[in-house]
């Protein structure tokens, strides 16, 4: 069985630095465009983004997330240039719809937004072990059942999922009927839904006894197999990005204040 | 002083109307292996539980008599206390995984890095004990990705590592294959010459005879008897009980073939000394 964890070691740039600075570098990437405002700030840290992730080896791993995303956004470019409301200029027609030059151009904005963000979540997601996560997250003081929660659901949910396809299996071998039309299917979910609930109640049980055991809710001072340190890029990456999110906000102010403009 | 101490224990679970534990007494010495038979329902799995204090103190539940490890009360300490004395495998190996580590050999490390146990002395257990357990071979593999078999033996290696004094085995071998089982009843045995105490709930009676010291028998929650593999197999009402001898057993009794003492033999090489020293011709295959 398989982790749905998406991170692979590849001792790169990304893997030497620390949750908290690749966590920094979400909240930048989002934060700097928002503050500065247009779509070249965006498109900037965008490109950062692939970069990061290309010159980390991990750039195709990024892809199952984008062509989820990529589907989503489309059906929003389609209806936005289609059939956004207001005074439009015609960019072409399809028989009776009208592409509208406003909602194509709103809905590139949404998309270039969307991208942006999931890229700088592939930056921290697809470059961070997540026992270094919960190694930093015990150390800011969170919890240690909380860092737990987090980390082990990427474990946790394809185990429970086997499961379900466990039980499927075993109940299709008794004759029960599981695909086909709707009402095939809703007649099949309460005697496939009731003992993967109860067996996920035992299940649980267990595994928390199993986890008190092994002195899950002791109160030592925890100490990690793999001590995380980061690399000596680390620092000098959090004070540029604190540097760039600092621009952002004196950039913002100013802008507020009519100092400075930026085209949109 | 005996090591585990338990005097008149009786338990029944919330809202069941029979007791799961009734009147039990037993003492257990240090660095024996006791075996707990008995069928389905018998309370071996709750007794098992009783001397981690998981009885009563997770499950709740009516609770009388005690359960002393080394003189501590289980009952007044927390299972934080005690796991670091007794440790627990249970059954369902695939429940037993954290399921916050990527390999095998972070995985064993889970209970070590509870307890602060420094990260060099952390990777020394962790080596000795998949040495033991013969999993080195797979200690970078995903924990979820090994088969019944190697993932028992990975959850044994995460208690073995804490290093208590007390192993408690609730059905350790039931998903596992003839060589697997055989593997961990051998690093069990390794476990037991190191001085650690095992007290192991197992259906495979076989073993049972062949590696314990003595034998519980649980029925009904009750403690019907406690001594000498050869002495509890030799009894009239076994079946009654919902056992089955071992087969060495069930043949010696078939052929009427006992020893001086009265009692039938459990394994083949009692059963070989016995037919060869008794010139009943032949040995045993």
């Amino acid at each position: 069985m398989k982790s749905i964890s998406l991170f692979e070691e590849k001792h790169s740039f990304l893997n030497g630095l620390s949750p908290e600075t690749k966590l920094l570098y979400v909240v930048v990437a989002i934060a700097f465009p928002a503050l500065v405002g247009g779509t070249v700030p965006q498109l900037a840290i965008m490109l950062l983004s692939i970069a990061l992730l290309a010159g980390s080896k991990i750039l195709t791993k990024s892809k199952p997330i984008i062509a989820v995303s990529g589907f989503v956004l489309l059906t929003v470019v389609i209806v936005q240039t289609f059939f956004r409301g207001g005074a439009y200029t015609e960019l072409f027609r399809i028989g009776p719809l009208v592409a509208r030059r406003e909602g194509f151009d709103y809905s590139l904005g949404i998309v270039l937004n969307v991208f942006n963000i999931i890229f700088a979540f592939c930056v921290f997601v697809l470059a961070t072990k997540p026992s270094d996560m919960m190694q930093s997250m015990v150390r800011r003081g969170i919890s240690p059942r909380l860092g737990y929660v987090f980390v082990s659901l990427f474990q946790i949910i394809p185990q429970m999922t086997e499961h379900t396809s466990t039980i499927t299996d075993a109940q299709r071998s008794r004759g029960m009927q599981t695909e086909g039309s709707l009402g095939t299917r809703v007649r099949a979910f309460l005697p496939l839904i009731s003992p993967v609930i109860m067996s996920s109640f035992t299940d649980t049980r267990e595994r928390s006894i199993a986890l008190e055991v092994r002195g899950f809710n002791s109160h030592e001072r925890k100490t990690f197999l793999d001590e995380f340190v980061p690399s000596s890029a680390d620092r000098p990456v959090r004070i540029a990005l604190l540097a760039l999110l600092t621009l952002g906000v004196a950039f913002f102010v100013l802008r507020i204040v009519g100092v400075v403009s930026w085209p949109r | 002083m005996a090591q585990i101490e338990v005097r008149n224990l009786k338990y029944r679970y919330p809202d069941a109307k029979r007791l799961a534990l009734d009147d039990v007494s037993c003492q257990i010495e240090r660095g024996e292996f006791v075996g707990v038979i008995g069928r389905n329902g018998a309370g071996k799995s709750t007794f098992t539980q009783a001397l981690l204090g998981l009885v009563p103190n997770f499950y709740h539940g009516a609770y009388g008599g005690s359960v002393t490890i080394d003189g501590q009360n289980v009952r007044e300490s927390s299972v934080d206390e005690l796991c670091r004395k007794v440790g627990l495998v249970f059954q369902n190996p695939f429940n037993q995984v954290t399921g916050s580590k990527l390999t095998v050999y972070e995985e064993i490390a889970f209970g070590l890095e509870n307890f602060g146990v420094p990260p060099k002395e952390m990777r020394r257990r962790i080596d000795a004990a998949m040495e033991l357990l013969d999993i080195a071979q797979y200690k970078d593999r995903a924990p979820f990705d090994l088969s019944g078999g190697q993932m028992q033996r990975m959850a044994l290696a995460g208690i073995i590592v804490m290093e208590p004094e007390v192993i408690v085995m609730d059905e350790p071998t039931s998903q596992l294959d003839p060589q697997g089982s055989e593997d961990v009843f051998r690093a069990v045995d390794v476990l037991r010459a190191q001085g650690k105490t095992i007290v192991m709930v197992e259906h495979k009676i076989e073993k049972i005879a062949a590696y314990s010291d003595r034998v519980m028998l649980l029925d009904e929650g009750r403690l019907v008897a406690m001594d000498t593999p050869r002495a509890i197999f030799s009894r009239d009402d076994l079946a009654e009980h919902g056992v089955v001898a071992p087969t060495y057993t069930q043949i010696c009794r078939q052929l009427g073939v006992r020893s001086a003492d009265g009692l039938y033999p459990v394994t083949l090489e009692e059963t070989r000394s016995l037919l060869g020293a008794g010139g009943r011709g032949g040995e045993v295959r």
